[in-house]
């Protein structure tokens, strides 16, 4: 790693630096352009606020905050499977602990508002309204939650540098089973913040998080306007990765390992970066989980059996399809609401899709493709060189 | 370990002027009890067309997974440019500049056409997860460079109106082509061919035998080429090695090597000039 290239990358940056330099001579749209960088997260942002003000609205009476749920379950499961598209359908590495990093961030996400909200209000209740301080808490909070599970999938990406296909999917499955061993190993939660100030830090050993009971009183913070800005973000980096060198790097790891690195992919660093992206939104989505309305957050979240739910759904969207996945994600989270009355069979018909989607059609849902390639006409523009045209046309000597 | 100082394009001429740009110092490997390569030495030019035969298993390719540090040598030395590449990974040879196809086609089949090349033309991109995240204007331009350079590329081997297709849904002759072109992509000053004309007509065959030519005379590389087709190998090369069981047991001219006792006792067996 210490000994990199020689000449031609000095070289290459020399030329590059210049390119940048007579551009920036005569580039007025540069504003334009940094704020078309950004226009997809405004748009996100905006979409989120309508559905979070409307929603509520169109649905009125005592089935709105149900329908809320579901809309908000469904995002969540879309960050999720969207999240660990980029490790099992781009990176080709096969995961199935992805619970774990989610239930290891809403952990973490819920210790930090819960002690945080005691701490500085002297109770666990939601603050402030919307984008009140609370909700700001709330917002660090799962973002730390996303961190520490990054970190985990640091840790839990290293072995995949070794490992491949079945080997590496038994050490993730060992993750999240460790997470849930020793989420059960934790102390009770404190519920009285005088005790909480005058206790010290040793009561934070080992963390008072409720054991195997789960840890019940989470603010409730997770509203319409959170997931589906957070969803957004998720949407905007794994389409903006899979569209760039990087995200072409990671599916050349996918595609043949040996050729990958014969082309100069530290597939290393591809794959670690992968599992580190993935978990961290796997984190964030755990923060928005934890505060979810009606959810009390168990170890046993962290078990196989949730994060089969969502391998099941990156499987049945198709390997790197960001759209197919978050067709599947919707698809699945709604379907069992619907069919309150099966429940009980909820596995099986799970089974049996799997099943027949072997047989009819093994690539997904929509295969590599993303929805809009199914339009022949639209492909010819959805194809990146559009991306680069602007960028082009407004520095010609760049040529 | 310390970086190696940079060498600007003038230096490195005159560098070549006086060695060889690839030199191979006496290297080996074992795997068990097999020698599969033993005191291989070879010393490539700029620009220079060599061969490398034998018969099967004679450790050919081995000698390229070596190169490009799929395996690491037991024994031996390899400069390139004065350069020595020790205990490197594949994706820093790469980045040192020698670059390589496969004997059987490893391209990314469900990867278009121009990506495939531009993945490999990107190895030198410098722009990291957070100006890719926001799409910086730093970014755009290197990925405008890449997908220019691309197509430059494409156009040359007049691939460019399948740029858009899978890689999977290439012809096989195009396949190969492609695989030069994609090593081409990570600007190499050693280029490496596996069996490039295996499975290619004698059309084909031709035509792989111009544009190996043209390729090392346009893009000022060194070329290595393992081969089986013999007339091909003779047309082209500079310089022969012939290897057999892991040694080399010829060098030389195309000539020198077909009138050579040890080189045709080595394909034909040596069992009728003996008795």
């Amino acid at each position: 790693m210490t000994r990199t290239p020689d000449s031609r990358r000095n070289n290459g940056s020399a030329s590059h630096a210049e390119v940048t330099a007579s551009a920036s001579d005569s580039q007025s749209g540069f504003v334009g352009n940094t704020l078309m960088g950004l226009m997809p997260f405004a748009v996100g942002i905006v979409l989120a606020s309508l559905l979070h003000f409307v929603l509520p609205h169109v649905i009125p009476g005592r089935a709105g905050p149900y329908y809320s749920r579901i809309v908000t379950d469904i995002g969540i499961a879309i960050i999720m499977a969207v999240s660990l598209n980029i490790v099992n359908g781009m990176t080709g590495q096969f995961s199935i602990g992805h619970a774990g990093f989610m239930t290891l961030g809403g952990y973490m996400a819920a210790f930090m508002s819960y002690y945080g909200s005691m701490y500085l209000w002297g109770s666990a209740e939601t603050h402030g309204g919307f984008l009140g301080t609370g909700e700001l808490l709330f917002v660090m909070s799962c973002i730390s939650g996303g961190l520490l599970a990054a970190g985990a999938g640091y840790v839990v990406g290293l072995p995949s540098l070794r490992l491949r296909g079945d080997y590496l999917a038994i050490v993730t499955l060992g993750f999240g089973e460790i997470i849930r061993v020793i989420l059960q190993q934790t102390g009770k939660v404190i519920d009285n913040a005088q005790a909480l100030k005058t206790g010290g830090l040793s009561q934070m050993i080992p963390p008072p998080v409720g054991g195997a009971l789960g840890f019940d009183d989470v603010p409730k913070y997770t509203n319409l306007f959170w997931v589906y800005t957070i969803l957004t973000v998720t949407l905007v980096v794994a389409y903006r990765l899979k569209r760039s060198g990087l995200g072409r790097a990671m599916i050349s790891v996918r595609e043949d390992e040996i050729a990958a690195q014969a082309m100069g992919v530290n597939i290393a660093r591809q794959k670690v970066l992968a599992f580190v992206i993935a978990a961290f939104f796997a984190g964030v989505a755990g923060g928005l989980f934890a505060h979810e309305r009606g959810v009390i957050l168990s170890p046993k979240d962290a078990g196989f059996q949730r994060s089969f739910d969502y391998v099941i759904m990156t499987v049945l969207g198709g390997r790197g399809s960001i759209t197919g996945v978050m067709l599947a994600a919707g698809l699945l989270t709604a379907l069992p609401e619907f069919l309150r009355e099966f429940e009980q069979y909820r596995l099986i018909v799970y089974a049996l899709l799997l099943i027949i989607m072997m047989l009819v059609r093994p690539q997904g849902l929509l295969g590599i493709h993303e929805i809009w390639d199914l339009w022949p006409r639209r492909r010819s523009t959805s194809l990146p060189s559009s991306t680069v045209a602007t960028s082009a046309t407004s520095s010609p000597e760049a040529r | 370990m310390t970086k190696p100082p940079a060498i600007t394009t003038a230096e490195k001429k005159t560098a070549t002027g006086s060695e060889a740009l690839l030199d191979i110092n006496s290297i080996g490997i074992s795997f068990g009890g097999l020698k599969a390569v033993q005191n291989f030495s070879l010393q490539l030019p700029a620009a220079g067309l060599f061969g490398l035969i034998g018969p099967n298993g004679a450790g050919k390719t081995t000698i390229f997974n070596l190169l490009t540090g799929v395996y690491e040598p037991d024994s031996g030395e390899i400069h390139l440019a004065s350069r020595r590449l020790f205990n490197c990974r594949p994706h820093e040879i790469t980045a040192a500049g020698i670059a390589r196809t496969f004997q059987n086609i490893r391209l990314f089949p469900d990867l278009s056409v121009l990506d495939n090349v531009r993945l490999a033309g990107q190895l030198h991109n410098r722009h990291g997860l957070l100006s890719t995240l926001l799409r910086t204007r730093g970014y755009r331009f290197e990925e405008h460079l890449l997908q220019e350079r691309a197509f430059n590329l494409l156009e040359i081997f007049d691939l460019q109106d399948r740029a858009h297709e899978l890689a999977s849904n290439l012809s096989y002759g195009h396949q190969r082509k492609l695989e030069i072109v994609r090593a081409l992509a990570t600007n190499p000053q050693v280029l490496l061919l596996d069996e490039p004309a295996a499975g290619l007509n004698p059309q084909e065959k031709k035509l792989l035998a111009l544009s190996i030519q043209q390729i090392r005379d346009r893009f000022q590389v060194a070329v290595l080429l393992i081969e089986h087709d013999m007339p091909l190998v003779m047309e082209i090369c500079e310089q022969i090695i012939v290897l057999d069981h892991g040694m080399t047991i010829c060098r030389g001219t195309p000539r020198e090597v077909q009138n050579d006792e040890r080189v045709i006792a080595a394909y034909l067996g040596s069992g009728l000039s003996d008795g």
